[in-house]
């Protein structure tokens, strides 16, 4: 199952050091200080945000799975260990990739305004002027009649174009045939109604759960590779999230940007000095362009480096010991930048 | 005169059965029920009356995706002011539509949304040519125990310059009636009730002693007889697994129930409504606002909560005159695990105490996980009407009801004479004539109404994924 070697290969990642929950939070996308970090410090880019809606239940149920196959060990804090036969299925790997970071469910807007465009384009076309929508937000319909508008739909030429522009980037797209038939047959049109989740995952022999990763994967890369088609590229205009940051620390790195000092910033913004460090922690983790070597030199980023390996940890607490001249905001900040 | 106005405004040129009584009514200002059978214009009664009268009409639906089919409807009719107030609105949408709410001619609401108080108070200062009660049963079937924001819709009718109130439902026993009158406020209320007869739909009803026969008698059933149709069944998973045996069986089947994505959803209903699909295998989330007409079988896995439920399920069929059959399945012991799940929402008298003990926060319950969110609303509203020995007998008026509601459908099941004399007879109408093939007790030959399985056409081609995209992007050029 796909989504089994995802939550896998997440806690591989995790490396035994944060709890259970914090796989829920990521794949969920909780925009929380802790998650955030942990994305950047475990380099978990491509499952942050990746399942907007999973319950705790299912999830529940997959890491109930995991224990009752060997494959980690639970304690009672809510902490995991993987056991060497977990990491072994764990390095099997996951079968498609993702850009979570980027979109963070906001691929589901670019397919439901492409689903409502192309079904009123196939409406056109059979000269049928009213049907329901298969899209009802409002916002979805008021983009889909903005393009059509935009792009002068009624002079018939539109079809032809996107026909062109959606065969041509897919069969570009290194995605396999599989995925390609997802994403045009979650389609509706006159007389060709979409298929639903079940019967696209029974055609395949595949759970619904792994269909939707594969047409999720598909989306991530479509939307990757799509600035050279121009009709495709207005439809997903304003979806990619380029400095994705909570609210709090964007005002934050506002102030960064002009100037001002940590200390600054906290008595201007009237915080304590402990948030604004968790503000440009994040910072740091989103830009790579950060000056980190504002707070931290480049010999001090070497040291944590080599903690980081000889120890094979990322915890805190035992980097603190073995570098006891740096201060925990520090090491996070070597943390964030991590590989980078 | 009102058949000219139809003409203008919706092309047709004659009322069907019932529209225009209801309207000259309403017209003149007096309150009407109506009890018109689902699929016959229902809501033309105030969709004509609209443009006839001063003042937005407003439509209490109970489901939004009913709400949402009447909006689409009508805007296919060319109609621009229209609007649906559901918890679907952000903020700013929500209050772009109460600003300009008197400029529209329609505004669809659920009951929870009337209840809020700016919405309450936007309604007040606007002068309304007729509020609708839509699927008007609900104000009994679901006030007492299920959304208690039916029961409150009284709140929203203005005791000055009252507009006339129509109140439409498909089934209505007399007491729902009564309960409709009294919630509505109604003023001696012209009735149309038409006949909830439907000579068409031939009444079949098949025992078993184990439950796994049902299932084996569905899956051998599919296969011999012709759709299409709907198999309802008590559970989500239950829909699932029932779905996934027919489709290997090589059945064009689906399931669909609540908890499916909305895209899903419309999906299973065009495939349905195009004649991909078969059989739908559903909860009873799946009916309203489904028009198909030629709907030849409704199976009963799982026998309904109530007699009301069984009729408006059962009505889904044969809406084209044609004829159709209503399969009706029983194992022994079967309103066990129906008694079971009809009580299953409601709170318990141990809710009672747990709301007093929490003081001032009964809402603690919900965030602790101690009570559905639906039967914590039932008691809350309750317990704010009256005291907590009165709510407690209440509760246990609310069980003996729904017990007695699957005693009344168990009776059905079990009884030795006509079914449909029965069912017609517990609407409070008399049967006028017999019908050939009429119920399983009268006397019916399935192969006299079904027509069995006609030999399988050649699988359709499996279109590449290019071509499919051509077809609808291009599909004046098929
Ligand atoms: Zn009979």
């Amino acid at each position: 199952m796909i989504f089994q070697q995802i939550l896998l290969d997440i806690f591989l990642k995790l490396n035994n050091e944060r709890t259970v929950s914090s796989a829920y939070h990521l794949l969920r996308g909780k925009r929380s200080g802790q998650t955030i970090q942990d994305v950047g410090i475990f380099s978990l880019h491509a499952y942050f945000s990746l399942l907007p809606k999973l319950t705790r239940q299912k999830f529940d149920g997959f890491v109930q799975l995991f224990a009752e196959n060997g494959y980690l060990q639970m304690d009672d804090a809510g902490y995991y260990s993987l056991t060497s036969r977990g990491i072994e299925q764990a390095r099997k790997g996951v079968p498609c990739t993702f850009d979570s970071w980027h979109y963070r469910g906001n691929e589901h807007i670019f397919y439901e305004r492409l689903s409502l465009i192309v079904q009123a384009l196939s409406h056109q076309s059979a000269n049928i002027k009213a049907f329901i929508p298969i899209q009802r937000d409002e916002g979805i319909q008021y983009f889909a009649r903005q393009f059509l508008l935009r792009h002068q739909y009624q002079s018939g030429a539109l079809q032809v174009l996107l026909l062109q522009e959606i065969t041509n980037s897919l069969e570009a797209l290194a995605v396999t045939e599989e995925q390609r038939e997802l994403l045009i047959n979650r389609l509706t049109g006159v007389d060709l109604p979409g298929f639903t989740w079940q019967q696209l995952a029974y055609q395949a022999g595949r759970a619904e759960m792994d269909s939707q990763l594969l047409y999720i994967s598909a989306l991530h890369n479509w939307l990757g590779h799509i600035e050279h088609y121009p009709y495709l590229a207005d439809i997903a205009q304003q979806l990619r999230i380029s400095m994705p940051l909570t609210d709090s620390a964007y005002q934050t790195a506002k102030l960064f940007q002009q100037g001002l000092s940590l200390q600054q910033i906290a008595s201007k913004r009237n915080l304590k000095q402990s948030t604004v460090e968790d503000h440009l922690v994040e910072l740091a983790m989103n830009d790579i362009t950060f000056p980190i070597e504002h707070f931290v030199n480049q010999e001090e980023l070497v040291q944590v480096n080599k903690a980081v390996l000889s120890y094979a940890t990322k915890k805190l607490k035992v980097l603190r010991e073995a570098l006891p001249h740096l201060s925990y905001f520090q090491l996070r900040l070597a943390l964030a930048r991590g590989g980078n | 005169m009102l058949e000219q106005a139809l003409q203008k405004h919706f092309g047709y040129t004659s009322f069907r059965t019932g529209q225009k009584e209801v309207i000259e009514q309403l017209l003149a200002g007096r309150d009407v029920i109506a009890l018109l059978p689902t699929g016959m214009g229902k809501s033309m009664c105030y969709q004509l009356p609209a443009y006839l009268l001063d003042g937005p009409v407003l439509i209490v639906s109970p489901l939004l995706s009913l709400m949402q089919d009447q909006v689409d409807q009508l805007k296919q009719f060319g109609e621009k002011r229209v609007v649906a107030l559901n918890s679907f609105l952000t903020a700013e949408q929500k209050r772009y539509a109460l600003h300009f709410l008197h400029q529209y001619r329609f505004i669809f609401a659920s009951p929870e949304m009337l209840m809020q108080p700016q919405v309450k108070e936007r309604l007040r200062a606007i002068r309304l040519g007729l509020i609708v009660a839509d699927e008007a049963h609900c104000i009994s079937q679901w006030g007492f125990d299920f959304r208690p924001d039916y029961l409150r819709l009284g709140e929203i009718i203005p005791k000055h310059n009252k507009p006339p109130i129509l109140a439409l439902s498909a089934t209505a026993t007399q007491t729902v009636l009564q309960d409709i009158e009294r919630y509505l406020h109604m003023q001696s209320p012209f009735y149309f009730l038409h006949s909830v007869n439907r000579p068409n739909i031939h009444l079949a009803k098949r025992f078993f002693q184990q439950k796994d026969d049902k299932i084996n008698w569905i899956l051998e059933h599919v296969q011999t007889t012709d759709g299409p149709g709907i198999i309802y069944t008590q559970s989500r998973s239950k829909t699932e697994t029932l779905s996934m045996a027919l489709l290997e069986r090589g059945i064009a089947a689906a399931a669909y129930h609540a908890g499916k994505e909305a895209e899903d959803r419309q999906f299973i209903q065009q495939q349905f409504l195009v004649g991909k699909l078969e059989w739908i295998v559903a909860t009873n989330a799946f009916g309203m606002g489904v028009h198909k007409g030629d709907i030849r079988q409704v199976i009963h896995e799982f026998m309904p909560a109530n007699i009301a439920n069984y009729m408006q399920e059962i009505g889904r069929a044969g809406r084209d005159g044609q004829p159709a059959v209503a399969t009706l399945l029983y194992a022994d012991g079967d309103e066990q695990f129906s008694q079971f799940i009809v009580t299953e929402d409601l709170p318990k008298m141990q809710h009672i105490e747990h709301y007093l003990a929490n003081g001032d926060h009964p809402m603690r319950m919900l965030d602790a996980g101690e009570i559905s969110e639906t039967a914590f609303r039932v008691l809350h509203y309750w317990m704010q009407q009256e005291s907590s020995e009165a709510v407690q007998k209440r509760l246990q008026q609310m069980e003996m009801d729904k017990y007695k509601a699957v005693h009344e459908m168990l009776q059905i099941v079990q009884a030795t004479d006509c079914m449909r004399e029965r069912l017609v007879n517990y609407f409070g109408q008399q049967l006028a004539e017999k019908t050939p093939n009429c119920c399983q007790n009268c006397g019916l030959v399935f192969e006299e109404i079904l027509s069995a399985k006609q030999t399988v056409e050649e699988p359709e081609k499996i279109l590449t994924w290019q071509e499919r995209l051509q077809r609808i992007l291009l599909s004046s050029l098929r």
